[in-house]
């Protein structure tokens, strides 16, 4: 029985990397042996679609978008985190609004796509960066997350602050925060991870070319080259890489939030 | 309330979040009773979007589709999670093993479609000249298995997460005990791990449904829809809708009917898993 599970454990191991080797593999073949049909006959490293890629203007072309990307979505992480970390701390506090998160936390968002853009249209905020910013400047998972690594500290602890004369930014600086740093980590690359995944409602909702994600950018070349694997792997694989560094480093961290999550 | 006015802290993610995300959800119902194309000025209708919906055999298609997508899907899913999690338990490799199998449910999206994409197109995909892929772009049937397929990929991490969590709460002196009295291995599984594993089973399920009646993503990433509307899922069909047709007010009924649908599903599903205990 045992070498069952080996042999179950490898072969979806194998499946489920196929798809990142084969992503890194792509990126790097030379041109001719796609359009040769080739594939894997002669075996060559290129760099030529990276070299694609950089081509027409930065800001508009796959480098811009990347670093707009990142710009933005590391600032709507911050955003989270931030708003996210003041919550849990008036929750810890006796604040008795955590129902109100957990109910929240219900709504699937991927379906509120049509009020939303009603919303949008209203407050006049359509296709500018606040309609990629402001609905996520706040997130229920992420207050929950953070009010459960808060209710692992100690109340004497805080107590203690507070007879010495500590205010609540000395609690929340001082002692909270680098209490939480944890918790912060694995939050942050979650909220994260959700921004930059967004597909659709960045589509939809802010079009214009200088605000286009790099996932937008991608979809876009992919519809219209789909043939084009090198240059298209390229970008995968470069919009790809900066999230599997930042998981492989905190790995330990974002599982183990995970399963202390599932248990309460 | 609260000492020392901390409340006060909470105000921004409640004002946020009751603007962005509890005013919509609640606003879809008046949106549902427009004529709206997000352009034109609103033409309130009242029901006549809810009447339209149940007498149009798209939707009923789609729904189809979308319940064959979901008991495709789920079954592999919750059993794979089952049989992974138990494999993986207290093996040296676990760890590096779990780590992976989350990693495709954080990537980026849209490099991945491009890596499945590359990799599985029929005929001139890089699979494809290696052993033979079906013709996924012309069988709605596979276009189906490729979704479902992807969409295990994406989730079989967290899953895997679910039933190891709960495996590890198991006491590992009811088994002991159990192979003392002289329960096989199998026996064993089948009348003490299987029925504690219950909770997390029903969650997967519960959880796995929602998200095959909502998630539409992978849909539009890889099909669009076709090949002939063979993989058209509600959640899809409501995006085609609105923001493709731009019948706004039509696709906030349908975002409505999909929303009550899911909350039945769950409900029924939580109850019926229940009761068999």
């Amino acid at each position: 029985m045992r070498w069952l599970g080996h042999l179950l454990v490898a072969t979806v191991a194998l499946l489920v990397a196929l798809p990142f080797v084969w992503m890194a593999y792509a990126a790097f073949i030379p041109p001719e042996a796609v359009f040769s049909g080739d594939i894997f006959g002669q075996l060559g490293f290129s760099l030529a679609n990276f070299e694609v890629l950089g081509r027409g203007g930065f800001w508009e072309g796959f480098w811009g978008r990347l670093l707009f990307s990142v710009l933005l979505t590391g600032g709507v992480t911050l955003l989270q985190l931030t708003t996210g970390f003041l919550a849990a701390y008036a929750i810890k506090e006796g604040t008795k609004i955590l129902p109100f998160f957990l109910v929240l936390l219900a709504i699937p968002v991927e379906l509120l796509l049509v009020p939303l853009y009603g919303l949008l249209v209203g407050l006049k905020i359509l296709d500018t960066l606040w309609a990629l910013v402001l609905p996520f400047a706040a997130s229920p998972f992420i207050v929950y997350l953070l009010f459960q690594g808060m209710r692992t500290v100690p109340e004497e602890l805080l107590e203690a602050a507070r007879l010495d004369g500590a205010g609540h930014r000395v609690l929340l600086t001082r002692i909270l925060l680098p209490l939480l740093r944890p918790q912060l980590i694995a939050a942050g690359v979650l909220a994260f991870a959700a921004h930059w995944n967004l597909v659709l409602y960045p589509r939809i909702v802010a079009g214009s070319k200088e605000l286009k994600t790099v996932q937008t950018w991608i979809t876009d070349l992919q519809r219209q080259n789909p043939a084009d694997w090198g240059p298209l792997s390229a970008a995968a694989l470069a919009a790809t890489l900066p999230l599997v560094i930042i998981y492989l480093l905190y790995e330990r961290r974002i599982v183990e939030t995970f399963e202390e999550g599932l248990k309460g | 309330m609260g000492r020392n006015n901390a409340y006060w802290f909470a105000l921004p993610a409640v004002a946020l979040l009751g603007l962005f995300l509890l005013y919509p959800f609640l606003d879809v119902l008046r949106f549902s009773t427009w004529d709206w194309s997000g352009l034109s000025e609103p033409k309130v209708i009242g029901l006549e979007n809810y009447r339209n919906i149940l007498r149009d055999p798209d939707f009923y298609n789609s729904l189809r589709i979308t319940l064959i997508f979901g008991v495709m899907t789920l079954i592999p899913f919750v059993i794979l999670s089952i049989l992974l999690a138990l494999a993986l338990d207290g093996q040296p490799y676990e760890r590096p093993i779990k780590a992976l199998l989350f990693l495709p449910g954080l990537v980026t999206l849209g490099g991945a479609t491009v890596a499945w994409y590359t990799l599985f197109s029929p005929e001139y995909g890089a699979l494809a000249s290696v052993l033979p892929v079906p013709r996924w772009d012309q069988s709605p049937f596979w276009a189906l298995v490729l979704i479902m397929l992807f969409t295990i990929w994406r989730h079989i991490g967290y899953g895997v997460l679910v039933v190891s969590a709960r495996l590890k709460a198991i006491p590992k002196t009811l088994l002991e005990a159990a192979a003392v009295d002289g329960a096989t291995a199998s026996q064993a599984f089948r009348y003490i791990t299987l029925p504690l594993l219950r909770p997390a089973i029903t969650f997967l399920v519960v959880i796995g449904t929602v998200l095959t009646l909502q998630g539409y993503t992978a849909v539009f990433l890889l099909t669009r829809g076709g090949p002939f509307g063979g993989t058209e899922v509600l959640g899809y069909y409501l995006y085609k809708t609105g923001f493709e047709v731009g019948r706004l007010g039509y696709a906030a009924a349908l975002t409505v009917i999909i929303l009550l649908l899911t909350l039945a599903f769950a409900l029924a599903q939580a109850r019926l898993l229940r009761e068999e205990k």
